[in-house]
């Protein structure tokens, strides 16, 4: 996506080759493409703005920088170099560039560049621009580690928990239309690096707006708000989730001590084939 | 006979219950020990951070070598793109060309043997990527010299098929070493006679005196020429020193390899600026 972008729109201090030693990037730069509605720089400056007021920000509403701050995200931590993920709607969705399209804006557009440029740019934009399991993937690398999770007190290991789901089974298999993580974090229509605690009334993921979060039109319209109250990330423990905890249990048990015995059961019964004559004791 | 078979199919089964015991065995009780253990590592670790000790750095090894070793996959929809993911890095522009077994300069001298001139280096040992350090250090003359360049793999050392029309430049297993003559046969010049002497040096190093390893290494070095081919031996039109369609090179390639401007830049530039057409708008800032 950062094609256009030449090095030194990022690389600012970078002058002569070889180069001296470069400071690190600084993504709010701006860079040298114009963002055509408002004829400025581009740049990413108001992600800053919302990452600072979201749950990832680094200072507390006193100003105050939050416990364990090296923890908290910073650009690169979720953004590897983003990729274009065309689609083609010609004659049915499907991923990938549609040659029959591009002919249709060759009409007009007589630079190949453009033309390639504009197609990947806009398609891109009209679904997912990571596969759900990317995401995932991406917010694990923090969310899944069991000593961040413990630090933070988070209630769970969130990745791995949304993996034992439904969705998050689908999404293994490279479903690109289950939800992922910022699906339900983050409030339709706003950026996702607004995403804020649940404990905030403002968030999709509070108490009372949950009941929304799966009813949208993409998802379960029809679906009430108690669609909704069931555990998402529950986590096999006693504390976090006493009644999946519990049922969890019976059932391994109930498995467990079914198929085991038999299985012994089995086994026995084979050996005895191999062995008909075989006694333990002596014979009277 | 009908006995045996059955005896025979009665194993199977047996292996088959046991297999399926491991397996119940692992998705019912292994499992609530494993996720059991899981929670219990983490609690182990809040309780270390509560205690306000300072978390032990990670020695550079970790840092450069067992971090840098994660691969992603990005799915693109239409392909998947897998490449190495290097932490805190924003292009993850991973090698993934594997190291040179065959070669006995890179024992002492790294696969990455030019850092003399900083100006130049990076191309140098680019280069070294897919030509051996033969092709340019050794100068063969005369009865010796055969003109015939060869590919090998960087793992086997075998001789292989040109890799220029299957993989792209920069991601080829291969490199070129050339062939001389002795005594009228075709030998590549990283013989094995050549390459025991060498490893066998390496082996017996510490046990050498300095005369010892002075002669060794003269040896060995005896086929090498004080000045190395140049870039312009290569990249010419006139008599390139590399039969480059001989060794797969298509003619847009060698077109391309042949043109001047590689060398041209090379050899008339000691400082290398940023164009200003790369800095749009800067040159109408200044006035």
């Amino acid at each position: 996506m950062h094609a256009r972008v030449k090095c030194e729109g990022c690389h600012t201090d970078i002058t002569e080759i070889p180069h001296k030693p470069a400071k690190k990037v600084d993504c709010l730069v701006e860079c040298h493409i114009v963002e055509p509605s408002s004829e400025k720089k581009f740049s990413h400056k108001d992600v800053e703005t919302f990452l600072a007021t979201s749950v990832h920000g680094r200072l507390d509403n006193e100003g105050k920088e939050k416990k364990y701050v090296e923890d908290y995200p910073n650009c690169k931590n979720c953004h590897d170099n983003p990729l274009y993920r065309p689609l083609s709607f010609f004659k049915k969705v499907r991923p990938g560039i549609s040659e029959a399209s591009l002919g249709r804006c060759r009409v007009c557009h007589k630079k190949e560049e453009f033309v390639f440029q504009f197609y990947n740019h806009v398609t891109t934009r009209l679904h997912k621009s990571r596969n759900p399991l990317n995401i995932a993937e991406m917010c694990g690398r923090c969310h899944d580690d069991p000593a961040l999770v413990a630090r933070h007190e988070l209630s769970t290991k969130a990745v791995f928990s949304y993996g034992e789901t439904f969705h998050g089974k689908a999404a293994s298999f490279l479903d690109e239309r289950v939800p992922d993580c910022l699906d339900c974090h983050v409030n339709k229509g706003e950026s996702v690096h607004q995403m804020i605690s649940h404990k905030d009334p403002k968030a999709s993921t509070h108490d009372n707006n949950r009941g929304k979060i799966c009813a949208t039109i993409d998802c379960h319209p029809s679906a009430s708000a108690k669609f909704a109250s069931y555990g998402v990330h529950a986590e096999f423990s006693l504390v976090q989730s006493p009644a999946q905890y519990f049922f969890t249990v019976f059932f391994i048990i109930l498995t467990g001590c079914t198929l085991l015995p038999l299985m012994g059961i089995i086994f026995l019964d084979i050996v005895r084939r191999f062995f008909p004559h075989a006694e333990m004791g002596r014979r009277k | 006979m009908k006995n045996f078979l059955f005896k025979i199919y009665m194993l199977g089964f047996l292996v088959l219950t046991v297999f399926f015991m491991v397996i119940i065995w692992k998705v019912t009780f292994a499992h609530i020990f494993h996720e059991y253990h899981d929670r219990h590592e983490a609690q182990e670790i809040a309780k270390f951070k509560e205690g306000k000790e300072a978390p032990t750095d990670k020695s550079t090894f970790e840092k450069i070598i067992l971090e840098s070793d994660e691969r992603v996959k990005h799915y693109l929809g239409y392909k998947i793109l897998e490449e190495t993911r290097i932490k805190g890095h924003f292009h993850h522009i991973g090698f993934d060309i594997g190291p040179d077994k065959r070669s006995y300069c890179v024992d002492c001298h790294g696969d990455m043997p030019h850092d003399a001139v900083k100006e130049i280096r990076a191309f140098l040992n680019m280069h070294a990527f897919f030509v051996g350090c033969e092709t340019c250090h050794v100068k063969l003359e005369k009865a010796q010299k055969t003109g015939v360049y060869k590919w090998y793999d960087r793992t086997t050392g075998e001789i292989v098929a040109s890799p220029v029309a299957k993989e792209k430049p920069g991601s080829f297993r291969a490199k070129i070493i050339p062939f001389e003559s002795v005594n009228g046969k075709l030998q590549r010049v990283d013989s094995q006679e050549r390459m025991d002497f060498a490893r066998e040096y390496e082996e017996r190093e510490d046990t050498l005196t300095e005369a010892q390893k002075s002669r060794a290494k003269k040896l060995i070095h005896k086929i090498v020429h004080k000045q190395p081919y140049m870039c312009e031996d290569c990249h010419q039109k006139e008599k390139p020193l590399l039969p480059l369609a001989e060794i797969g090179y298509p003619k847009e390639r060698i077109d391309s390899i042949t043109g001047t401007e590689a060398v041209g830049m090379i050899k008339n530039y000691t400082k290398f600026y940023m164009p200003k057409m790369l800095l749009p708008g800067e040159a109408n800032k200044k006035k």
